[in-house]
Order: structure tokens, then C-alpha cells, then sequence
């Protein structure tokens, strides 16, 4: 029975009208009702437009575009919490200094086994 | 020189003499004659190296891939603005060829200079044009933001390089790049030498730009109008590029020690900055930011002085400069039709605007740097060089690659496969001139794949 749907020209039997079925509260189904109808209101809205022969532009979304200036400015609502801060640390200020440290040991190793081998070379030079 | 500088500099009464019918193709002409003319730059046939010499200005290897670069993308501008300018007033059309024009002044005496003050004075002269398309020109009220960040960062880069210069002019009696390799170094305290160093770099680094002082370049490129947003791209990160070539010569022996930690924000911006490309949600945006990675490769490749790191700085500059400024392009296109940068809403579009996708394939190909293409021989040349330098750059080169790889096709994705949005009704069809612009970018880049050596600097034997 979860399933069931009315048939597009008849009615739902009453005992099966979810509000019945789940014994819901009279200012519930009024709620509900005050709800359904706001989004009648948005779907009309947005029919209206999308089947409007002299449009020309996009149907403009208000949620999409509150979306896309979050997306955008993260800054204007930055706070400098324990989580963003380590996160910061870890992943703006702690690499630097280890990738600085890896490369100046790894330099500084071949620096000094080129001088070495140069080194020896120059005396076996001198001494033959 | 004098046969590209003085109808660059006579496009500017041309603009405001020609009547309004014939501005556009007039202003197209002249300046893709200027182009054409400027490919013979590429004939370097002295075996000093520098062509074209006289007092003030001169080619040389590297600067004249850079110069055809900016010639080249002149009659682009044009035709890319040609149809979001259509609208508007006479006078403020005049207006803005001019000032993409007097950018190209700029822009030629910058590359061409061979004494440092000029170059100098020139570099803060790009930023005048540059400015005034920003703000005046771009589309959301943002741009005001945009254009503060882009003067005022740039600007406070390079007021140290005029003290450096200064400096350096003080001590060697001349600025002229053909003698100041030959000069004797310039003797300071130590820690004074480091801090000569440090402003000699930081307004190139900061130009180009450097991982730690990005925050200009998207705002910048996002608000600027698609012509601003192509040379931004294409030229003048590169004018940062090349300040750092050319004073690499005189900084030498500071220079071992002192590059470490920006080699290591060049690098570490490659992937930070390729990451958030992956999260982004404004087209434009993620361009501006895939420019910051690559340009973080190039800076990689010129700190570390080898010859092969120079080349494929200079190749990938080129390279970057087309399949930049190619996909800025397509950009303005779906802005164009959609008047909304973001990616979601322009999605699909292989099902509506199918001949676009091609170029829009070709070009993120390039951008995630496909063999044969320049973008990889600049990239390969520089990824070596780094791993000559210290083995453990490949790890971060190579996670940066794949990041590339990565968010260019998930640009590509996102905006040609998928569900085309239902509401979308009337998106005109691409336009020959929109197919144009996309072929003079990506079929020069296709053909450099041929002769490569064209590009490479002073090492081209």
C-alpha cells in the first residue's frame, strides 16, 4: 500500500488521506495546507515564465544565485576558530617550512658530494 | 621596430578619425597587419643576439616570442570585445580601442626595452590601460574591489624595484641590459644584499604571480571584461616572467640562497591553487586560478636558473598565454549568451552549440598540457630541470600535474557534457567571428607544435 496513488480522475478514499491515516493534528494540516500552497504559488510562478513565448533570458533562480555568493565570498564570513586555524597551519604555513627544509638537506647533500668527488679528482690530477 | 611601433602608435588617431561604420574592420585590419608584420621579429639573425638595436629598444631571443605574443593578441581583443561594445556609445568605443592600444604601446616598448628604467616605466605604465578597462568596463560592481587590489599589489611590488634599480644604476653608472651581465656585483652589508635581492624580485613574483600574492589575479580577471581578461592572461603575467629573466644576470651569486622559499610557494602554489580550482564555481574563476598554477610552474622554472628550467619557462609562457586567453574566449562566449558566469547554468552545451565544442576540447587539452602541444614541452622541460635541482620537486610537480589534468576536464565536463538546463531557450548560435577568434588562437599554438625552436630563447641550436 505505500505505493498506492489515486487514479487521476477519482479521489482518495478518506481512510487513506494521510492525514486520517497518521492521525494528524488539525493545525498540522493547516500548516501543511499554508505550505502547499506557497509552493503552488512558486510553481505557477516559474510555469508562467518557463512557458512565456517572448522570453528571451534565463529563468533567474534566487537560490541558486544566494548560492553561488556564498560559494564566492567565504572571506567576509571567515573566523578564525581552533578547526580553520590548524587547518590553516596545516595546510598554508606547516608545508612551507618542511618542503623548505627538505630541499635546502637534498641541496645541500649534493652540494657537498660535487665538492667532494671535485675534490678527490683535483688530487689524483695533482698527484699523477 | 619603427615598422610596428608607428602604426601601433597611429591606431590611436585612426580609431578616433575613422567614421563609426567602419571602426571595427579598420581598427581588425591595422592591427592584424601590425601582427603579421611582427612575426618577423622571430628572424634572429645577429650572432650578439640582439637584433634591432638601436639606443633605446632591441630584440633579442627572448624577448621577441613575447613581443609576437602581444602584437598577436591585439586584433584577438578586438574582435573578442566587438560584440558586448556594439551597444554602446560611440565615443566610449573609440575609448576602449584606444586604450587597448595604447597597452599595446606599452606593452612593445616594455618587451623591446633595453635599458631597466624604461622597462621599468613601462611596466607601471601597463598598469594604467589596464585599470581603466577594469573598472570602467567590467560588469559587476565588484570590479571596483577588483581594480584596487590589482593596482595597489602591483604597486607596492614594484616601488622596492625602483630603489633596487636605483641602486644598481648608482653603483654600475648603467642600466642597459647589454652591459650590466658584464658589471661587477653590487657590494652591500650581507643582510642589505638579501633585502636588494628581495626588491629586485618581489615585484615580478608578485607580478607573475607568486602563490603567496595571488589574491589580485582572480578578482581581476573575473570583473575585467573579456579583452581585459585575455591580455591580463596572456601578456602581462609574462611581463612579470620576463622582469625575472632579465635581472636574474645581475643578481647571481645572492641568488642560490635566497630562491628556496619562493621555489617553495611557486610549487606549493601549483597544487594549492589547482585544488581550488576544483571547487569552483565560476567559470572565469577557475581560469584565473589554472593561471596562477601555471604560472607557479613558470616561476619554479626561471628561480632555478638552469638553461632548460629559462626554455621551458618561455615556451610555457607562449603556450599558457594562447590556451589562456583561448579559454577566457570561450568563457565570454556562454557569458554571452547566459549573462552568468556560473558553471552550473551552462552545462550541455555539445547538444546545443556543437562546432564551439571542438574549441572548447582543443583548448583544454592544451590547458592540461596534451603532447605534441608547447604546454608540455614547456612543462616537461621545466619539471626536469626542478628534479635536477632536488629530487623531492617531483613529487609536487607530479601531484600538480595530475591536479591539471583533473580540474581542465572537469571544466570541459562541466560545460559540454551532461543535461542541457531545461529553461535555457534562446542561446543564438556560435557566431563565425566567435569561430575565428577561436581558430587564430588555437591554430598558432597548433603550428608552434611544428617549430618549437622558434620559442626557445637563447638556447635554440
Amino acid at each position: 500500500m505505500a505505493d498506492y496513488r489515486e487514479a487521476p480522475l477519482a479521489t482518495r478514499p478518506k481512510t487513506l488521506d494521510p492525514n486520517e491515516y497518521f492521525n494528524l493534528s488539525p493545525d498540522y494540516r493547516r500548516a501543511e495546507a499554508e505550505r502547499a500552497a506557497l509552493r503552488a504559488g512558486l510553481k505557477r510562478q516559474y510555469q508562467l515564465q518557463l512557458n512565456n513565448p517572448h522570453r528571451k533570458e534565463l529563468i533567474e533562480d534566487p537560490a541558486l544565485n544566494r548560492w553561488v555568493y556564498a560559494r564566492a565570498n567565504p572571506y567576509n564570513h571567515f573566523k578564525a576558530t581552533k578547526k580553520t586555524s590548524l587547518l590553516g597551519a596545516l595546510f598554508g604555513v606547516a608545508p612551507l617550512f618542511i618542503l623548505y627544509y627538505v630541499f635546502k638537506t637534498d641541496r645541500v647533500r649534493l652540494y657537498r658530494r660535487t665538492t667532494y668527488c671535485q675534490c678527490i679528482a683535483d688530487q689524483a690530477l695533482d698527484v699523477g | 621596430m619603427l615598422k610596428i611601433l608607428i602604426p601601433t602608435l597611429f591606431l590611436l588617431p585612426t580609431t578616433w578619425l575613422t567614421s563609426s561604420k567602419w571602426l571595427w574592420p579598420t581598427a581588425l585590419t591595422q592591427s592584424m597587419l601590425i601582427a603579421l608584420g611582427s612575426i618577423t621579429w622571430l628572424n634572429n639573425t645577429t650572432d650578439t643576439g640582439w637584433t634591432a638595436l638601436n639606443s633605446y629598444i632591441g630584440t633579442d631571443p627572448l624577448s621577441t616570442p613575447l613581443l609576437v605574443l602581444s602584437c598577436w593578441l591585439l586584433p584577438l581583443m578586438l574582435l573578442a570585445s566587438q560584440n558586448h561594445l556594439s551597444s554602446e556609445p560611440m565615443n566610449r568605443q573609440r575609448m576602449y580601442i584606444t586604450l587597448l592600444a595604447t597597452l599595446q604601446l606599452f606593452l612593445i616598448l616594455a618587451f623591446g626595452a633595453t635599458e631597466m628604467i624604461m622597462f621599468y616605466v613601462m611596466f607601471e605604465a601597463t598598469l594604467i590601460p589596464t585599470l581603466l578597462v577594469i573598472t570602467r568596463w567590467g560588469n559587476q560592481t565588484e570590479r571596483l574591489n577588483a581594480g584596487t587590489y590589482f593596482l595597489f599589489y602591483t604597486l607596492a611590488g614594484s616601488l622596492p624595484l625602483l630603489v633596487a634599480l636605483l641602486m644598481l644604476q648608482n653603483s654600475t653608472g648603467t642600466l642597459s641590459l647589454l652591459i650590466i651581465p658584464y658589471a661587477k656585483p653590487l657590494l652591500l652589508m650581507p643582510f642589505g644584499s638579501k633585502i636588494w635581492w628581495a626588491a629586485c624580485m618581489i615585484a615580478f613574483l608578485v607580478k607573475m604571480p607568486l602563490y603567496g600574492m595571488h589574491l589580485w589575479l582572480p578578482k581581476a580577471h573575473v570583473e575585467a571584461p573579456v579583452a581585459g581578461s585575455m591580455v591580463l592572461a596572456a601578456v602581462l603575467l609574462k611581463l612579470g616572467g620576463y622582469g625575472m629573466m632579465r635581472l636574474m644576470i645581475v643578481l647571481d651569486p645572492l641568488s642560490k640562497e635566497m630562491v628556496y622559499p619562493f621555489i617553495v610557494l611557486a610549487l606549493w602554489g601549483v597544487i594549492m591553487t589547482g585544488s581550488i580550482c576544483l571547487r569552483q564555481t565560476d567559470l572565469k574563476s577557475l581560469i584565473a586560478y589554472s593561471s596562477v598554477s601555471h604560472m607557479g610552474l613558470v616561476a619554479g622554472g626561471i628561480l632555478i636558473q638552469t638553461p632548460w628550467g629559462f626554455t621551458g619557462a618561455l615556451i610555457l609562457m607562449i603556450a599558457h598565454g594562447l590556451a589562456s586567453s583561448a579559454l577566457f574566449c570561450l568563457a565570454n562566449t556562454n557569458y554571452e549568451r547566459t549573462h552568468s558566469r556560473t558553471m552550473l547554468l551552462a552545462r550541455g552545451l555539445q547538444i546545443a552549440l556543437p562546432l564551439m565544442t571542438t574549441w572548447w576540447f582543443i583548448a583544454s587539452l592544451a590547458n592540461l598540457a596534451l603532447p605534441p602541444l608547447p604546454n608540455l614541452m614547456g612543462e616537461l622541460m621545466i619539471l626536469t630541470s626542478l628534479f635536477n635541482w632536488s629530487a623531492g620537486t617531483l613529487v609536487l610537480t607530479g601531484i600538480g600535474t595530475l591536479i591539471t589534468a583533473a580540474y581542465s576536464l572537469y571544466m570541459f565536463l562541466m560545460s559540454q557534457r551532461g543535461p542541457l538546463p531545461q529553461h535555457m531557450l534562446a542561446l543564438p548560435p556560435s557566431y563565425t567571428r566567435e569561430h575565428l577568434l577561436m581558430a587564430l588562437h588555437l591554430i598558432p599554438l597548433l603550428l608552434i607544435i611544428l617549430k618549437p625552436a622558434l620559442l626557445w630563447g637563447w638556447f635554440a641550436c
